[in-house]
């Protein structure tokens, strides 16, 4: 390393939120002109370092210093000041701007002055070409894929003199070819002379980018930095988990948790092709939503004993699939037929009587009542059979809750507690203790380990295991490639609100993700 | 229950704070708080026949309030109590007025049946524009109060008026006695009957049924429960036809039994006192039992301040005001901030 200051260094550094500390006691130095990948699990507080490296969070305590002078914390104009750049998870570009405005006022901030449209397009076109972004300065944000979106706030927030860029799990929301493009675009930063810190949580992609490794867990700093030379897949995953926690995972699941290599579906079951199909969807579409496309032409079956995986860039029509299943939107064309029976026009209390079930994308919103107690939670699903005015016995209904709540491993105090008091973990496993019940057929799993750590991840996937032996049918769907391609029978793939590939194990990577973005980049 | 007791004392806590609010501005107006309070406490509970009179306001109160805690736990602000009293008062009088040669208990019971269909009529618009545009029922319903003073006017000074009134007060002819279900005490066992089957009926839908579960469920978040199969709009019907029904059967107890006729602008204060009992009750049945009886005594009190104490009765009012004050500062974003999208 050269004799220069770092780009980063920062001591004792801590982060509270009430009780919870995010992040404890992290020092480190991060050398210049390098790409320093920061990783570890969901909640191992890499965001959180993240934000207070740019001056986000003012409850942080401890020092940073930016090449050797320190920063004060909790102010965000004064790390932009020492050349500190953050691209957030989720982008904070304005929709309805143009991409030259959000250049333009993402780096002023300033609102009141007049401005001339020709002059910006004119200031950023030469901007966005330098650092090779395929975007016209007088295009709408909302109307831009979501990679040349990212581009563009990596191109914001190198308008200014910035030299840290930080990127928040900048990968969680690309297709695999995007991360690819992303990856070559950041070594170019590199060697242009930008310090580089890239949020990842996946093994792969930070042996595909990293100079060196650092690892969090729990909020602590358990290795690094380290040089990547140093490190290997199996290091690595043991460092982010933790050696104990890895040993202890089943091993058909180990390597889909590390994500070190690519699972090729060895472990799927052969489909039960011979049956009839438990849910079959055919030439389904919908009208265009809030959430997402309009579905056109989904032909799609799953059988008895079967786990279809369902990939795709999100947005590209899983919550509308999901909702139309549901029945919560209607079809406009087309129709779907559980266990031989047409449920086309069926409202979903119907659907849930013939054995469907649904584990909604948003887990506080559509899966919880967070401010109710966990009893009425699990219990809505069993009142839903019955009329509105028949009697019910809170007691018995406790005690069930309870028995299925140790059943499923649920950590809880009383069936009384709000939901809101349960981990991510634990509230999924109520979820999955309402939803895969003796009378379930068919269940949806819409994105069902986000934001799990790696023993309720695994706990989610040993149960659709658990399912697809007893019988049901199961539709995964998921932003995760690699858990798809591990528990997943077959493949489909979504874009666009249409399927755009149907693919069977062995998966291939390459063709998955070329279907995933589409003919433009194929 | 560590729930139900700390509801109590969080109660207990807003009217004691409320207390010391008026006691600070007693003083300032020149009463003394201690005389104030004491005359309050004796009109409310200790004075002769206090416990009657108490009585003969928590009953009514109870039957609204309890049917603000339905709407309310289900997640729609209903605030129409009092038009939907009004309501339930105007049918009830109706059927006495119609029916004259009938039968007394038969003219109690389609009188007591009419003011709850007409205050669930009134209930069921605000109810509808809500769950079928999503109009905000706090301002329908809110509005739908003062059309329902408007016919109560209308309507005693009209097709029902007495002509043999003194001019003073427009009424309708008295109420006659076969037809009472009280005299003007208010206190009887039809009267304390009724409020004992709202009760038990209001409870068990509440805590035995699915609809209460569901309802609950809804009022929290109807998302979840719509991704559930439940159908909001009649779950929410249902919320609001229950909640103006029990004010509208309110409304036709004070024909029927202490008013004894349809008077004009009766009980302005009725609807608010009753959004308020089952605010400070923390929406639980058996907590606006209680509040209601306090409730009760607050307003016989504000009759017998200026009677017997020499003191204004305004008094009474002030205290209402501060108890929602404290209130509206507290339990609102509390129990009920989350239930709105």
């Amino acid at each position: 390393m050269s004799a220069d200051p770092p780009a980063l260094a920062c001591s004792g550094l801590t982060i509270r939120f009430g009780d919870f500390v995010a992040l404890q006691d992290v020092t480190l130095t991060l050398g210049r002109y390098r790409i320093h990948a920061v990783c570890g699990q969901n909640g191992a507080g890499k965001t959180s370092f993240a934000r207070a490296c740019a001056g986000l969070i003012g409850s942080a305590t401890g020092t940073v210093e930016i090449a050797s002078r320190p920063l004060r914390i909790g102010h965000v104009a004064a790390a932009r000041e020492a050349g500190v750049e953050l691209v957030h998870q989720s982008f904070a570009l304005p929709p309805s701007f143009t991409v030259a405005e959000a250049m333009e006022f993402g780096l002023s901030g300033s609102t009141g002055a007049i401005f001339f449209r020709r002059t910006l397009n004119r200031r950023w076109a030469k901007h966005l070409k330098a650092l090779g972004v395929e975007a016209k300065p007088k295009d709408r944000i909302r109307d831009l894929p979501v990679e040349t979106q990212q581009a563009v706030e990596i191109a914001r927030a190198l308008a200014g003199d910035a030299r840290l860029l930080i990127l928040d799990e900048p990968t969680a929301v690309l297709a695999p070819g995007a991360v690819d493009a992303l990856f070559a675009r950041l070594r170019r930063l590199r060697d242009s002379g930008v310090t580089i810190i890239i949020i990842l949580h996946k093994v792969r992609e930070v042996l595909a980018i990293a100079d060196t490794v650092t690892v969090l867990r729990g909020g602590r700093l358990v290795d690094g930095p380290t040089e990547a030379t140093e490190v290997t897949a199996e290091s690595l995953a043991r460092s982010i988990i933790g050696a104990a926690a890895i040993a202890a995972e089943a091993p058909e699941d180990q390597a889909a948790l590390v994500g070190a290599s690519i699972p090729r579906g060895t472990h799927a079951q052969p489909a039960a092709a011979v049956t009839a199909p438990l849910l079959s969807i055919a030439g389904a579409a919908t009208a265009k939503t809030g959430d997402g496309p309009a579905l056109r032409q989904i032909d799609l079956s799953v059988g008895a004993g079967e786990i279809l995986g369902i990939a795709g860039v999100e947005g590209n029509g899983q919550q509308p699939l999901v909702q139309a299943i549901a029945g919560l939107i209607p079809l406009t064309a087309g129709r779907l037929t559980l266990d031989g029976t047409d449920i086309t026009a069926m409202p979903l209390a119907e659907r849930r009587r013939r054995g469907l079930r649904i584990i909604p994308f948003e887990r506080n919103t559509e899966g919880l009542s967070l401010s109710s107690a966990l009893w009425e939670n699990w219990a809505a699903r069993g009142l839903l059979g019955h009329s509105a005015l028949s009697l019910i016995n809170p007691a018995k209904l406790r005690a069930e809750a309870r028995a299925a709540f140790t059943t499923w491993d649920v950590r809880f105090e009383t069936v009384n507690q709000p939901a809101r008091s349960l981990s991510g973990g634990n509230a999924q496993k109520v979820i999955l203790s309402r939803e895969i019940d003796e009378a379930a057929r068919l269940i949806i799993l819409a994105q069902p380990t986000r934001g799990l750590d790696i023993g309720a991840t695994a706990f989610v996937w040993h149960a659709m295991r658990e399912a697809r032996k007893r019988g049901l049918g199961l539709i995964l769907i998921s932003s995760d490639l690699d858990e798809l391609f591990d528990i997943s029978d077959r493949v489909i793939v979504l874009q666009g609100g249409s399927i755009a590939g149907d693919f069977t194990a062995p998966y291939d990577l390459h063709a998955v993700g070329t279907a995933m973005v589409g003919s433009a980049a194929a | 229950m560590k729930a139900a007791s700390l509801t109590v004392l969080r109660a207990i806590a807003f009217v004691l704070l409320a207390l010391i609010l008026c006691g600070v501005i007693f003083e300032a107006a020149g009463f003394s708080a201690l005389d104030m309070f004491s005359s309050i406490l004796g009109g409310a509970f200790l004075a002769d026949g206090a416990l009657i009179q108490d009585l003969r306001w928590a009953c009514p109160l109870f039957v609204s309030a309890a049917g603000v805690l339905v709407a309310f736990r289900c997640g729609y602000f209903n605030v129409g109590t009092q038009g939907q009293f009004y309501l339930g008062a105007i049918g009830a009088a109706v059927v006495v007025a119609l029916l004259p040669g009938l039968p007394g208990p038969l003219v109690i019971l389609l009188a007591l049946l009419l003011g709850i269909a007409f205050g669930a009529l009134w209930a069921f618009w605000p109810g509808w524009l809500r769950i079928r545009s999503g109009t905000d029922e706090v301002i329908t319903t809110l509005m739908g109060n003062f059309i329902a003073g408007l016919l109560l006017i209308w309507i005693t000074s009209g097709w029902l008026k007495d002509p043999a009134g003194s001019g003073q007060v427009t009424a309708s002819r008295p109420v006659p006695a076969a037809m009472r279900i009280s005299d003007s005490s208010g206190v009887s066992p039809t009267i304390l009957g009724i409020t004992l089957l709202v009760a038990i009926g209001i409870w068990v839908l509440m805590n035995r049924t699915a609809f209460g579960v569901l309802g609950s469920l809804a009022g929290r978040n109807p998302v979840m429960v719509t991704w559930q199969g439940a159908r909001l709009s009649r779950l929410g019907l249902g919320a609001f036809l229950i909640s103006g029904g029990t004010a509208g059967l309110a409304g036709a107890m004070e024909v029927l039994g202490p008013d004894g006729r349809l008077v004009s602008g009766f009980s302005p204060e009725h609807g608010f006192t009753a959004v308020l009992i089952a605010l400070v009750a923390n929406l639980s049945v058996s907590g606006t039992v209680i509040v209601a009886l306090f409730f009760g005594g607050l307003a016989s009190a504000s009759l017998f301040l200026p009677v017997i104490a020499g003191l204004p009765a305004a008094a009474i009012d002030m205290v209402n005001a501060a108890i929602a004050l404290f209130i509206t500062a507290r339990a609102w974003p509390r129990r009920l901030g989350g239930v709105r999208r």
